[in-house]
């Protein structure tokens, strides 16, 4: 019984192993991956262009009518191309496309996606420059520094500009009129009125004073006042939201952890930004920390959609956030005299490895021309194309009655972080865990030397990189 | 004699005969058996055996998923990696601590309320059997989620109770030493599976014993630690192995509280934390597998020491 039943386990590993040898792949992805695969020689009906979404924006459910609308119109308007949609949740996206990338069954297309989205895939994106020559695709219509965003360090174009999405403050109107403030300027150079009627710079140090009075406890008091409870906050002043620790340091100046040789660096507008806002939260309470921030009271992270933060930096996707009317949009205030608004760019790109490249192109220039005015409401995204934005601010308006100055949003775009706080950096998942680590330790604990702590995530951050190399 | 010793005397079972040649019959219900079972031997061999194999492979190469082209054999390297790589060490140390910490509290826990459920004199019994079970039926992950929030000391319950009674409670998920013991009051919360497989066993230990035991003129407590103890002791090996495994691969709860980053302070990151990391977040499915392998090894390991150890204190009737 014994050698029989050994004698059918070996049977079965054999037959198990020759199954998955043999299993193979369709002749059509028997490429490796990163390597164009041959386009069948005499298709027998339509191409077939796959469009992944997931990355970024699009897996929402309120999201996906307008895709498919889009991908019907499509459709419809093109017998020689079948555009199919595969939609992925977003916590699932990279190691679903990973996943397809390893079997040699990427698709065509990916979008939209931002820029670190992208950061992991670098490398396996088409550049589209020579579609561009060959399709004569008119580049135009958008802002050449615009478009030479999406060019990579080694030359290749790897997007369009599609949506852009500048950050600027929230803020809750009844808050402000609650606490007698003035709301902040709606225009770069504006002074701030303080309470008292004097004029000064909207900067970081008004943001400040005027966060600590918008900070409040249970029993009424503001964080000035000398009986002020931190330990039962019930509203905050400003938070900087949905962001990591590099989103959040580019307030006092674009820059990056990566200096022009590879190296790790802590620049020294980021090292006072950490000091900064560690005081706002630990010494000057004007900010959440984690436990506040991990809260019903803020809505597990969704600060200003509690209703219970006055002000929050946060980018133009987020203008649902927050389901009352009662808000209106600054200017971010000034560092040095100088002021940075970080943006998120979400495009479409064509995978390196797909078959047919030309076919997806065509897809890809209809969801930034025909397709786009759909999508962008869809994806809450503001059109990099000017000709596209009075009609897209116009619908917008019509989601939120109070009227909302979107001239701050345009204003702000012209104060756009370069270097990009999403850019890539050497060994980009490690350094990314590493920099988040510091930010919630600071954020989570109090009396962090923040210096020390930026010293030593120098250090991990340099043998981070050079494992990279 | 103890007292185990002459109570479970006669209830001591006959050897087993030994097996033969196999009759037709049962050669005739052995292929029947093993036709109606390659279902699952097929599945077990294609979906669990073959991945496993696959990872080993995995480990000794520098294999990368976007780039599988490029995948080539480095044998011991990525083994060789893992001693000079400060956070697996950190996070071993992490889970070992956690595990001196959760263990007895996972055993002996269990064993005290079977005990008390177990008591005569308690009123609505099979109540409180299924109010203790009952945790055990949450989603573990829809748990979590709620005791985040129970414990969030800004908001939660918790310290809001604490608080009414005198007690300023700690942060409870944001302390490097309070987070553990939040941890373990979730895991005890949700321990219902040992309390009633150790109960079933309680209520199964024939009450001839304990009447043997209180004729030979034992108490309470000699007759717990000497009949009840002993009958249970094979449910008690089950949920301590189980409990060793869980134990090392404890993950879902500090996943889902801290979304994958190991807070507060990298506190909460466990080895199979670390190992998830490799995997999903830096995508080195190579390192991953090495460090899902050294992990198995580990359990393996002490699975082993604990079956070794089981014939000095698990009563089996087959070897008494």
């Amino acid at each position: 019984m014994k050698k029989h039943l050994q004698v059918l386990l070996g049977l079965l590993v054999v037959s198990s192993l020759l199954l998955v040898a043999c299993g193979g792949t369709p002749a059509a992805n028997t490429a490796a991956p990163g390597e164009a695969t041959t386009a069948p020689e005499e298709p027998s009906g339509p191409v077939e262009v796959r469009w992944f979404v997931g990355l970024g924006a699009g897996a929402q459910p309120e999201q996906l009518a307008g895709q498919e609308e889009v991908v019907a119109a499509f459709n419809e308007a093109h017998d020689d191309i079948e555009l199919v949609l595969e939609i992925v949740q977003n916590d699932v996206a990279s190691d679903t496309l990973s996943t397809q990338i390893a079997a040699g069954n990427a698709p065509d297309i990916v979008g939209p996606v931002g820029v670190e989205g992208s950061n992991l895939f670098t490398g396996l994106f088409a550049d589209l420059q020579p579609l561009i020559d060959s399709s004569g695709y008119d580049l135009s219509v958008y802002d050449p520094a615009t478009v030479e965003f999406y060019r990579e360090p080694s030359g290749a174009l790897t997007g369009l500009p599609f949506a852009v999405y500048p950050s600027f403050i929230y803020y809750n109107t009844t808050l402000f009129d609650e606490a007698g403030l003035e709301y902040p300027p709606h225009s770069v150079g504006d002074p701030y009125v303080m309470p008292d009627g004097t004029e000064v710079d909207w900067d970081y140090d008004t943001l400040r004073e005027i966060g600590m009075l918008l900070t409040v406890d249970a029993s009424g008091n503001d964080a000035t006042n000398e009986d002020f409870d931190p330990a039962n906050i019930v509203q905050f002043g400003y938070h900087t939201q949905f962001t990591d620790a590099r989103g959040e340091a580019t307030q006092f100046g674009a820059a990056s952890f990566v200096d022009g040789s590879g190296n790790a660096v802590i620049p020294d507008n980021w090292r006072a930004y950490f000091n900064f806002t560690n005081e706002a939260v630990w010494t000057d309470y004007w900010q959440p920390n984690n436990t506040y921030l991990n809260s019903d009271l803020l809505l597990a992270g969704n600060a200003f959609g509690s209703g219970n933060a006055a002000m929050a930096a946060i980018h133009l996707w987020c203008h649902g956030c927050y389901s009352g009317a009662d808000f209106d949009i600054a200017v971010m205030p000034a560092y040095n005299g100088e002021v940075t608004a970080k943006l998120h760019a979400d495009t479409f790109k064509i995978m390196d490895s797909s078959a047919n490249k030309e076919a997806a192109f065509t897809v890809l220039s209809y969801l930034l021309d025909e397709g786009a005015p759909t999508l962008l409401i869809a994806y809450g995204g503001m059109p990099a194309r000017q000709s596209l934005q009075a009609d897209y601010f116009s619908t917008l308006d019509d989601a939120h009655e109070q009227q909302i100055d979107w001239d701050v949003a345009i204003e702000m775009l012209g104060y756009p972080d370069n270097p990009n706080h999403q850019s890539n950096m050497p060994n980009f998942a490690r350094a990314t865990e590493r920099i988040n680590e510091f930010q919630s330790l600071w954020r989570g604990t109090a009396g962090v030397d923040i210096d020390a702590e930026l010293d030593a995530l120098q250090t991990d951050l340099q043998a981070i990189f050079d494992e990279a190399n | 004699m103890a007292i185990s010793e002459r109570v479970f005397g006669s209830f001591r079972r006959k050897p087993k005969e030994p097996r033969g040649r196999l009759t037709n019959l049962e050669r005739h219900e052995t292929r029947w058996g093993l036709l109606f079972l390659s279902p699952w031997i097929i599945g077990f061999l294609v979906f669990i055996l073959l991945p496993t194999l696959a990872t080993l492979v995995f480990s000794f190469t520098d294999f990368n998923i976007l780039h599988v082209e490029d995948t080539r054999f480095i044998w011991f390297d990525n083994y060789t990696r893992m001693l000079n790589d400060p956070i697996v060490t950190q996070s071993l140390v992490r889970t070992l601590k956690f595990f001196v910490m959760a263990f007895p509290l996972a055993i002996i826990i269990p064993i005290a309320i079977s005990a008390l459920l177990n008591s005569e004199n308690l009123r609505f019994r099979r109540l409180f059997a299924t109010l203790f079970y009952m945790p055990y039926m949450v989603p573990l992950v829809s748990a979590v989620l709620i005791w985040g929030g129970f414990l969030n000391p800004a908001t939660g319950w918790m310290n809001k109770f604490l608080g009414s009674i005198g007690i300023q409670g700690p942060d409870w998920l944001q302390s490097t030493t309070w987070v553990y013991w939040a941890l373990l009051i979730v895991g005890l919360w949700s321990n219902g599976n040992a309390i009633i497989t150790t109960l079933a066993g309680m209520e199964s230990v024939p009450r001839e014993l304990f009447e043997a035991a209180k004729i030979e003129g034992a108490g309470a407590i000699a007759t717990f630690m000497n009949v009840t103890l002993p009958m249970v002791s094979p449910i008690i090996f089950y949920n301590l192995t189980l409990a060793s495994i869980g134990l090392f691969q404890y993950f879902l709860e500090p996943y889902v509280l801290f979304a994958q980053a190991g807070d507060p302070g990298g506190s909460t990151l466990f080895y199979p934390m670390y190992l998830f990391q490799n995997f999903f977040q830096f995508q080195e499915m190579a390192y991953g597998a090495s460090l899902a392998w050294v992990l198995f090894l580990i359990i393996l390991a002490f699975t082993a020491v604990w079956f070794g150890l089981r014939r000095f204190w698990v009563y089996e009737a087959e070897r008494e």
